[in-house]
């Protein structure tokens, strides 16, 4: 069981050994202190050899599959418990804190400190730089959203005008002044169409001949051309779907005729004592 | 005569070796590569063994780490390694080494069962990787593992023993009972 233990003491020195001949690569230190460090590396290094000495003293063992649990076991278990009581006794070294090992300790320490923050410092720099980006594109799509807004104020502020416009009032003296308009022109062209029809259509002077005794029917008093019209117009306005107007002695039968051959008015085509105006409207 | 044995050497100056017990060349010769490819602070070695005992003609480093590779594949590479076992010191198995079962994706074409190796591991007491090495990316993840084991068990970490990474993985528990 020694040999165990021995041998796990040797495992813990040669798992420590291989650090400290790394740490002796500081070139800037002083020789005193280079030269300790280097006694004490080689005094490590002669503990190593003759564990290594030991070590190669004890004798081999190899395990089959039926004994290899067990015996594995033990073993790991002994070597644990030795393992433990070596980190129980052992107390770290330090390094002695000369001033030359101080200086180099806090030098490594300031360069890997400043390779932290320039890294922060690019890392910090290319954010800001994002950001700037970010806030331009943000600032350019404001701008673009501010004028959208105001062109679609303006339309709509329009839109309000001709709305407002549009009350009912106003559109009622419109249609006012429009039919009175329209009344005017209508009377307008009555008198016209009056004046017209008296000027080239007189009533005939002085009547027909008379013939006492042949003309046995008493001649109505004639109607003016345009009192003709007159009652056909309003025929046809009135009774839409019977617009004839039986045709009476007060009717010049001339310019009944007129009417006729000129497509104005047209026969009842049944009835011949009928007319009618022509629909020229429709 | 030629037990492999830990320790058996005073250790290279910032040296960490492994050796890589396989049947199958190409897949060790892959790990290899992907392990020598990590980044790491010490000078690493890789041997390459098909089966032990290894020759004694050659000088070499003092092995830090032997790792087993079985093929999940081949009864064949499963036989290898358990003949290899013989040749191991004892006190190897206090951490310094570790199985490799590799071809578990490919369902069909394995004629190991997973519980086989797994009950190989429990009976050493050691931890058991499973990983498809022709796969890169998880040949390259558990090579960094690989490395980072090594390192420990040559001693290169402060503060942490072979031993003690041992008892930190979880060695395989009792494998499930043999389905009939």
């Amino acid at each position: 069981f020694s040999y165990k233990a021995k041998k796990n003491t040797i495992y813990m020195s040669v798992n420590q050994q291989d650090l400290d001949p790394d740490s002796t690569t500081d070139v800037e230190v002083v020789t005193d202190t280079e030269e300790e460090l280097i006694k004490e590396c080689e005094e490590i290094w002669k503990d190593m050899e003759e564990c290594q000495n030991k070590l190669s003293l004890t004798g081999t063992e190899t395990l089959t599959n039926s004994n290899a649990q067990l015996s594995v076991l033990i073993m790991q278990v002994k070597c644990l418990t030795a393992e433990l009581s070596q980190w129980h006794k052992e107390t770290p070294e330090i390094t002695p804190l000369t001033e030359d090992v101080l200086i180099t300790l806090g030098t490594e320490e300031f360069q890997k400190l400043r390779h932290d923050l320039e890294m922060v410092l690019s890392t910090i720099q290319s954010k800001n730089e994002k950001l700037k980006e970010d806030l331009e594109r943000e600032q350019q799509w404001l701008d673009e959203q501010q004028q959208i807004m105001e062109s679609l104020n303006a339309l709509y502020s329009e839109l309000k005008n001709q709305f407002v416009t549009f009350s009912e009032t106003r559109i009622f003296s419109e249609l006012k002044t429009k039919m009175l308009n329209i009344k005017a022109f209508k009377e307008k062209l009555l008198s016209t169409l009056g004046e017209f029809l008296e000027d080239h259509f007189p009533l005939p002077d002085g009547n027909v001949k008379k013939k006492k005794k042949n003309i046995q029917e008493s001649t109505k008093q004639l109607i003016t051309l345009h009192e003709i019209l007159e009652i056909l117009i309003n025929r046809l306005f009135d009774v839409p779907h019977d617009p004839y107007v039986k045709i009476s002695d007060s009717f010049w039968p001339p310019y009944i005729e007129l009417l006729l051959r000129n497509g104005i008015a047209l026969r009842h085509p049944e009835d011949p004592t009928r007319l009618r105006l022509e629909a020229f409207h429709q | 005569m030629s037990v492999l044995r830990p320790l058996d050497k005073l250790p290279g100056l910032n040296m960490a070796t492994v050796l890589l017990v396989g049947s199958e060349d190409a897949l060790l010769q892959q790990l290899a590569d992907s392990m020598l490819k990590e980044d790491c602070a010490s000078e690493l070695r890789v041997h390459l063994a098909k089966a032990l005992p290894l020759p004694s003609n050659v000088n070499r480093p003092r092995i830090d780490l032997i790792v087993f590779v079985i093929n999940l594949h081949s009864k064949y590479s499963l036989q290898h390694v358990e003949e290899s076992l013989h040749h191991v010191d004892a006190s190897f198995f206090l951490g310094r080494v570790c199985f490799l079962g590799t071809g578990a994706g490919q369902e069909h074409h394995c004629s190991l069962h997973r519980n086989t190796v797994l009950k190989l591991a429990h009976t050493y007491r050691s931890p058991l990787f499973f990983c498809d090495l022709e796969v890169e990316d998880f040949r390259a993840t558990m090579a960094q593992r690989l490395v980072r084991m090594l390192l420990i068990c040559a001693g290169h970490v402060r503060g942490v023993s072979a031993l003690n990474l041992l008892s930190l993985l979880r060695t395989s528990e009792t494998p499930p009972p043999e389905e009939l």
